[in-house]
């Protein structure tokens, strides 16, 4: 037998039983719009590609990762003894943070294509979720090397949901693991950054790429109102997946150049009886909502603004989750206008409670 | 020593230098790549049989010379203005030596300059009102002025990594100017010339894809395809001669600065020592990603490449060059010009003259205990910082001596520049950080200000009713 051979007798005996050709068939008749906004198709690739990266590095991570009481030391080995151990942990937290923007940018992208109108409420709902995940994520890893910054932060990190009436303190208390952050806490967090978080994450993110897939990408409106005959497309194999991969290429060279020339760094062991550094603050990401139930706080004091502030604040977020069901019609009008309006208004919010939180940071 | 420091707080002043040269090398480099591409393409277009292709090709090229007006002759003139003001401000005794070594070799490119200018002027407003092999010769006229700017600035660039031993023979005596040419040819020179010609075609077929990806491919297919082929196939020289002429580059360069490199590869398993390292695997690898980027997305599908794939491709571009860039300026270290003066200013044979006077005496600009200034060991020590150590460091920013030295107490700052004034041959920060000069009371005042910085007095226990 030669080998074009077995490898075809091989391949026939797994198509047999895992229906391989139906695979590829699909493959080939996938296709992929083609427009002046297309360049926003690839986001969700790269967020995808950067998640990868994130399993990859965190497994690595996990054979020197010690939680509890050794945490800081066990990060302090692997960035400074474990050979390339300082690598695979900027490249962790790295691709981390630009995971997260490439979630944001694909999150507006889609709202503003519109893509989330019928049949696409799930597709929204289900990235929506693993935005919020990702952030659980992102919240939970920061506090992993127990260094001084990232103990801090999650102090007062932890400090937010005490707000929420009657069950603000049981919740703080039982991701504390106490009334203090301490080794407990640690403990919880690696829990639940590396088991409960990628329990709910990956059979997510398995069901929205399967609705990608069964409802194709979204055009933006303008598109959707040209006929179909003036509308272009590319099959997605291979000239799609070929330019997708082409940008998870340059989205490696980008977290290799980060992670390689701007090594995360690691700072003083966290000491709960030694006061707390000048300029302690959240991740970028969660600067915004901070800021903003801050500036809220400041605008109605005490407990009454504190729980109207999270009242505010969660309507936002509500109305911004359940935009497929207010904003369902095709039909370009009022109502579509409405929601772009929101949308920009949002835009604009983020970033300039982002940069107020960064500007004001003592 | 001679002139005033310029302080720059967090980013230092290296980085004001670093992103002003990185995006005027994006552009200068492009102005001498560009320049050959722009006549090669004209005459490519006259020789074609089929007239609508060589009417249409034409008409894109009076679209690209307009974009390169613009990008070259207004940002690249801006930025290279902007670089002389920042190295002047930054590192005047550098720069103070370059001008009087190369004055006439400065002269020589301000010339090239203008012819450059002039010609690309005219070349573009005379585009169909002409005579066509005239225009196609102001084109050949603009690319010779270019890259003769190129000839010259990269003898003067090469000199500062590898004067070689002709001029440091002379240096300090009065009589350098005699070994301009010696100084200019150095043996950095040829790799380093045919080296930034590869990067100026690269970057010339990179450029050129971004105003070929905005011709609309469903309309023009033919034209499209032909262009963007066309321009993806000026990457490919310097793709495969860099390698070799990296290693010719790498081999003439002083044994002593090669010892970062190698440093750097010892050490790059626990990340200490490595940035010259790891910026040169970056390169590698950025370039080798342009390759396969340009390939796939640009030569195998030329009438769907857009503009957003163009941006991707010259983003990576900006990271190799930058890359390229920062490289090359580390491997200089520890030395601004190659054994003869170090990064901070100091020249290399003063090094004595300042242990045994002070580092202070020879300070024109900075307090020296004369008159009415300030008494405090502090001013003094934060003196010899700004002198001596900011030209790489900043106190709270970049290479942050706050976060360098966090950890140790005030005896382990002195210990640490004790180790650094004494500069014994078996040092690691002898291959990339200048020596510690001045006398014993100098490091004891440098000792004394930045304990202060990085341990700073606790503040005083509010009182408990002031509490209340």
């Amino acid at each position: 037998m030669t080998s074009k051979t077995i490898t075809t007798s091989a391949y026939e005996w797994v198509d047999e039983r895992l229906g391989l050709s139906e695979l590829a068939a699909f493959a080939r008749h996938k296709t992929v719009p083609v427009h002046s906004q297309s360049f926003w198709y690839y986001w969700g690739g790269i967020s995808l590609f950067l998640f990868l990266v994130q399993c990859f590095t965190g497994v690595l991570l996990l054979v020197y990762y010690r939680p509890g009481a050794e945490a800081y030391e066990s990060v302090r080995q692997i960035t400074f003894v474990m050979h390339f151990g300082w690598l695979i942990r900027s490249a962790h937290s790295w691709s981390a943070n630009l995971m997260l923007f490439a979630i944001f940018v694909h999150m507006f992208s889609v709202f503003f294509m519109k893509a989330y109108r019928k049949p696409r409420e799930f597709g929204w709902l289900s990235g929506m979720a693993l935005l919020g995940l990702a952030t659980v994520f992102g919240f939970s890893g920061y506090l992993l090397p127990m260094d001084e910054l990232s103990y801090f932060a999650t102090k007062v990190g932890l400090e937010i949901p005490v707000a929420i009436p009657f069950i603000g303190p049981v919740i703080a208390d039982m991701l504390r693991g106490g009334p203090e952050v301490s080794e407990f806490t640690v403990q919880r967090f690696f829990a639940l950054h590396v088991v409960v978080l990628p329990a709910l994450f990956l059979p997510l993110l398995g069901f929205h790429l399967w609705l990608v897939q069964r409802y194709g990408n979204a055009v933006p409106p303008r598109e959707e109102s040209k006929p179909l005959s003036e509308r272009k497309n590319i099959p997605f194999m291979p000239s799609f997946l070929r330019k997708d991969l082409a940008m998870w290429l340059i989205s490696l060279n980008i977290l290799a150049l980060l992670a390689s020339v701007f090594p995360w760094t690691l700072g003083k062991q966290a000491d709960a009886l030694s006061p707390a550094p000048l300029g302690i603050h959240p991740e970028w990401y969660f600067m915004s909502p901070f800021e903003m139930l801050k500036l809220l706080g400041n605008w109605l004091p005490g407990e009454f603004g504190e729980i109207a502030g999270l009242l505010l604040f969660s309507l936002g977020i509500a109305l911004w989750v359940l935009i497929p069901f207010y904003d369902s019609t095709r039909e370009s009008g009022q109502r579509g206008r409405t929601a772009h309006y929101f949308g920009l208004v949002a835009v604009i919010l983020l970033l300039a409670t982002t940069a107020i939180g960064y500007w004001t940071i003592r | 020593m001679n002139y005033p420091f310029w302080d720059i707080p967090h980013l230092g002043s290296g980085w004001v230098i670093g992103l002003i040269a990185i995006f005027h090398v994006m552009i200068s480099q492009f102005a001498v790549g560009g320049g050959l591409y722009l006549p090669m393409a004209e005459r490519k277009a006259q020789r074609m049989t089929d007239p609508v292709m060589r009417a249409e090709w034409l008409k894109q090229l009076v679209n690209h010379s307009k974009f390169f007006l613009l990008l070259t002759g207004v940002f690249g003139t801006v930025s290279g203005v902007g670089i002389w003001f920042a190295i002047g401000l930054t590192h005047p005794e550098a720069t103070s030596t370059l001008i009087h070594n190369f004055v006439f070799g400065w002269a020589m490119e301000w010339v090239f300059f203008l012819v450059e200018l002039t010609t690309i002027a005219v070349y573009y407003s005379t585009w169909n009102r002409i005579d066509p092999k005239l225009h196609l010769k102001v084109g050949w006229v603009y690319a010779v002025a270019s890259v003769f700017t190129l000839i010259i600035i990269n003898g003067i660039l090469t000199f500062m990594l590898t004067p070689g031993d002709a001029w440091l023979a002379v240096a300090g005596t009065g009589r350098e100017a005699g070994k301009f040419w010696e100084a200019f040819f150095n043996p950095t020179y040829w790799p380093g010339l045919l080296l930034r010609v590869g990067v100026c075609t690269s970057l010339a077929g990179i450029w050129a894809l971004i105003t070929s990806s905005r011709i609309d491919g469903d309309k023009q297919p033919a034209l499209k395809t032909s262009l963007v082929q066309w321009s993806v196939k000026w990457l490919m020289p310097s793709f495969v001669a860099t390698p070799l002429l990296l290693l010719w580059y790498l081999f003439m360069v002083p044994q002593s600065q090669r010892a970062l490199l190698t440093l750097g590869i010892d050490t790059i398993g626990a990340g200490t020592f490595s940035a010259v390292t790891r910026i040169a695997l970056i390169i590698v690898i950025t370039s080798a990603t342009i390759v396969g980027v340009a390939y796939y997305l640009a030569y195998r599908n030329p009438v769907e490449f857009n503009l957003s794939h163009a941006v991707s491709v010259l983003l990576l571009a900006l990271i190799a060059t930058g890359s390229g860039e920062y490289a090359r300026e580390m491997l200089r270290k520890p030395y601004v010009i190659g054994n003869w003066m170090y990064s901070n200013g100091v020249r290399v044979t003063y090094v004595d003259r300042l242990n045994q006077q002070g580092y202070l005496t020879h300070s024109l600009w900075t307090w020296n205990g004369a008159g009415n200034g300030p008494a405090s060991s502090y001013s003094r020590g934060e003196a010899i910082f700004r002198g001596e150590c900011a030209s790489c460091h900043t106190m709270g920013g970049y290479r942050s001596l706050r976060l360098l030295l966090d950890g140790r107490d005030r005896a382990g700052i002195g210990n640490f520049l004790v180790m650094l004034h004494d500069y014994k041959p078996d040092s690691p920060y002898r291959r990339f950080m200048p020596p510690l000069v001045g006398t014993r009371q100098d490091v004891d005042d440098l000792t004394n200000y930045l304990n202060t910085q990085v341990n700073p007095p606790a503040p005083k226990k509010p009182l408990l009713t002031a509490q209340k």
